[in-house]
């Protein structure tokens, strides 16, 4: 192989496949042993606009997309004149377009080689116009080098029904490519480094996660980008008789069952993105006073308001760290990469049943709607923790019984003699409700005294890199495979270590040890104001040198980071 | 021998009120029908009529304004072998929570659901509520209410006519039991709309 990592993008309106040709390169990559990492743009519309799939591929580890793209396939004319600046003076782009027929300033400004590629004429010849998507396919089966018969498989296995169009629209690409592209055959070798078995988007792999963890009540009111979950998990109640998943009123109704849900003993997660948040507050704080343990799987977006509702945004860190009126014991994980969205879908059901308090998940589009591929998620078996249960409580059981660490342990309705009040208004042990100040207090620091075994249970952040390296990066979420991808990938990548939080509330007072052991400090945050800055500043004294920041909907790609982290 | 809900908390509410007579004649009808105190979830809706949270000793949830029908749907179907419950006021259930009774209604969810309709925010001192007359005069409408008011009847029979839906007046101790009683029977979704004066701040309503 030439060259590690390849990069290839479909591009196309809304309604024309983008998704469906782009995961089917993925299967095909899958079948042929490449690790892929992948990202797509769409607009908020079911018809018309411009998608893209893009998907790098290696045979080594891919941590994140890349910006710039190595073939791009236009599925219907001009659209790829919004991609100029992803090309390179060897990007082959292939569009059903004469050269002459171009708007010559476009053509003008581009790099690359521009082929034309007769979609329409070959899907007429098949009897379709729909396949133009699967012709393209076709065309990267053969300049990739793909197995031929193989490709039709895993097309067929895909379209099921129409097997037969899709697989003379495979022929009739790889065809077509071998008669007149020839000379781009890339002659890949397959000689895989590691065997891999499956890919999965974030909110897929915090679903399955979910169910690993035991998880049986999911609660949610649809809500680009966290709406994958909810589908996905609807879609598994046949296979899991014990699973609910409610698409509830709205999103205050979605929180409020959730309390219940998980008060009369379910496993209880609602997902949401930003404005669905704002909506979940007051039922948030209702779980912190009562002590019941809910999940929140927060899909960022960016804001304000409605926003930009198909993009990406760490935008939510503060917002999620401060929800919820008033003052109780959360905890705020994120996830950075696949494997840990499948992680923190049952740590936080294990966290949220052992502390009893809310535990917010917090992903973004970026992360939940882009696909890694990585070992088979579904063979996974995690350790459950149903948190403290008491089963023969004495008469005179006290649900918030005063206690060493705060944690009392919780009778479920139906426990004989396990009778109690759970309570939005402060309340005494039993649970009825108070205005007596010692209680209030005592209460309160019963509460808040849970957050020492909070620290101890969430999960520790990742140090990667040189350890003694002079220039630290700190970051958390989605940003982690972008920053692993440009550290792959740019020269003096033994100059950095790079610290990923995965417990962003409450903060490790370690962190600030490992911070400490580094001379040049760089935050980099998908976000305008650097919102980890801020909560570490409100920990201890930390003046990072540098902080980078991006805001525009889009998330960082590994380029990008390269030559900030050069300058 | 009776089951007995009660905790040893005496109750706070104006004496004369009719949540008085609502506690009695909840209490009675789930002992004639041996609802076991374990397995039985009562929710309240912040309002006086929440305020029969303390006064119980079951499994309670004193939840959110407006919010205690969700709370008491996510625990039926998480476990639908509770007896589930719910007690509030107008202002909770007809006003700031009126998606969730539409949703609980749609789906006609065995819960319980008891109103005392009192055609005002009584806690927090009587404000226009839901089900207050077009015209009435109170603290946050001085001039007259310009509203006409819900009918809860006809407008829960107009989502599903197949939930348990009446309305009793509360001076009438025979009905109140009786529409209790076959409200706890009903094999679905139904509410009581026991409607009561507040002897605090009702009487503005006819000034
Ligand atoms: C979100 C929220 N908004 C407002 C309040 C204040 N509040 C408490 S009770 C109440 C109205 C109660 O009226 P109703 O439900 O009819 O009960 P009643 O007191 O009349 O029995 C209000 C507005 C609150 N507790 N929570
Ligand atoms: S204010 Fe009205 S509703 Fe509240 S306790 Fe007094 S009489 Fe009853
Ligand atoms: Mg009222």
């Amino acid at each position: 192989m030439s060259k590690k990592v390849f990069t290839i993008k479909f591009a196309g309106p809304a309604g024309m496949g983008i998704k469906s040709v782009g995961q089917l390169f993925s299967k095909i990559l899958i079948a042929h042993d490449f690790n892929l990492s992948d990202y797509s743009e769409y607009p908020s519309l079911v018809r018309g606009g411009h998608n893209t799939c893009q998907i790098s591929f290696s045979q080594d580890k891919v941590f994140a997309p890349h910006y710039f793209i190595d073939i791009l396939f236009s599925i219907v004319p001009n659209h790829w004149p919004q991609h100029l600046g992803e090309f390179t003076k060897d990007t082959l782009i292939f569009s059903d377009e004469q050269i002459d027929q171009i708007n010559p300033e476009f053509n003008q400004k581009r790099k690359g080689k521009f082929l034309s590629l007769p979609l329409k004429t070959l899907a007429n010849e098949i009897g379709s116009a729909q396949v133009v998507n699967t012709i393209s396919l076709g065309v990267a089966a053969y300049l990739f080098n793909f197995d031929l018969e193989l490709t039709k498989t895993i097309v067929c296995g895909f379209y099921k029904n129409f097997c037969d169009l899709n697989a003379r629209a495979i022929q009739s690409g790889y065809d077509y490519a071998k008669t007149n592209f020839s000379k781009y055959k890339l002659n890949l070798i397959y000689k895989p480094t590691t065997k891999t078995t499956d890919f999965y988007e974030g909110n897929e792999a915090y679903s399955l996660g979910f169910l690993a963890g035991k998880g049986d009540f999911y609660c949610a009111y649809p809500m680009t980008p966290a709406t994958g979950a909810l589908h996905f998990l609807a879609a598994k109640q046949e296979a899991y008789p014990n699973l609910k998943v409610i698409h509830a009123e709205d999103e205050v109704g979605v929180a409020n069952m959730a309390v219940g849900a998980a008060f009369a003993g379910a496993r209880t997660a609602v997902g949401t993105s930003g404005g669905g948040f704002a909506l979940m507050n007051e039922a948030m704080s209702l779980c912190g006073v009562s002590e019941v343990g809910v999940v929140y799987y927060l899909v960022s977006r960016p804001g304000p308001a409605t926003g930009i509702p198909t993009y990406t945004a760490q935008a939510d860190l503060l917002h999620a760290i401060n929800s919820g009126h008033g003052e109780f014991p959360k905890i705020v994980i994120a996830p950075g990469d696949i494997d840990e969205s499948f992680e923190m879908g049952y740590q936080s059901l294990n966290l949220a049943a052992k502390i009893q308090t809310p535990v917010i998940v917090i992903s973004d589009k970026f992360l939940g709607e882009s696909s890694t591929s990585t070992q088979d998620l579904t063979k996974i078996k995690p350790e459950i923790d149903l948190g403290d249960i008491e089963k023969n409580p004495n008469s005179d059981y006290k649900r918030y019984q005063y206690s060493q660490g705060g944690i009392s342990p919780r009778t479920i309705p139906g426990t004989q003699n396990g009778q109690f009040l759970a309570n939005s208004y402060e309340h005494d042990e039993y649970g009825f409700s108070t205005e007596d100040a010692t209680t209030a207090k005592k209460m309160f620091d019963k509460r808040n005294s849970k957050y020492k075994l909070a620290l101890k249970l969430a999960p520790k952040a990742n140090l990667f890199g040189n350890k003694s390296a002079k220039k630290l990066i700190i970051s958390w979420g989605s940003t982690k495979g972008p920053i692993l991808e440009a550290l792959k990938n740019i020269k003096n990548s033994s100059d950095f270590a790079f610290l990923q939080l995965k417990t962003l509330w409450p903060i490790n007072p370690d962190i600030k040890k490992i911070i400490d052991g580094f001379k040049e400090i760089i935050v980099i945050e998908n976000n305008g104001t650097g919102q980890l800055v801020s909560i570490l500043k409100s920990q201890f004294d930390f003046n990072p040198q540098k902080i980078h920041l991006k805001y525009d909907g889009r998330p960082f790609f590994p380029e990008e980071i390269v030559k900030k982290l050069n300058n | 021998m009776p089951t007995n809900y009660r905790s040893s908390i005496t109750p706070t509410w104006c004496p004369g009120c009719h949540n008085y007579l609502v506690f009695a004649a909840i209490q009675k009808n789930l002992s004639d029908l041996n609802v076991d105190s374990s397995n039985l979830v009562m929710n309240y809706d912040i309002g006086c009529a929440g305020n029969f949270a303390d006064f119980f000793k079951t499994y309670g949830f004193h939840t959110l304004h407006g919010r205690s029908i969700a709370t008491a749907m996510g625990e039926k179907i998480a476990n639908p072998n509770l007896f589930v419950c719910v007690i509030g006021g107008d202002g909770g259930i007809y006003g700031e929570g009126l998606n969730h009774l539409v949703s609980a209604v749609r789906s006609n969810i065995n819960i319980k659901v008891f109103v005392s309709n009192n055609f005002l925010y009584s806690l927090t001192t009587g404000q226009t509520s839901p089900t207050t007359p077009k015209g009435s005069r109170t603290k946050s409408t001085p001039t007259g209410n310009i509203n006409v008011p819900v009918d809860p009847v006809k407008l829960i029979k107009s989502i599903n006519p197949d939930v348990f839906v009446e309305s009793v007046d509360n001076r009438d101790m025979v009905k109140l039991n009786d529409t209790i009683k076959r409200a706890l029977e009903f094999p679905g979704f139904a509410l009581v709309d026991m409607i009561q004066e507040c002897v605090a701040f009702g009487k503005q309503l006819n000034s």
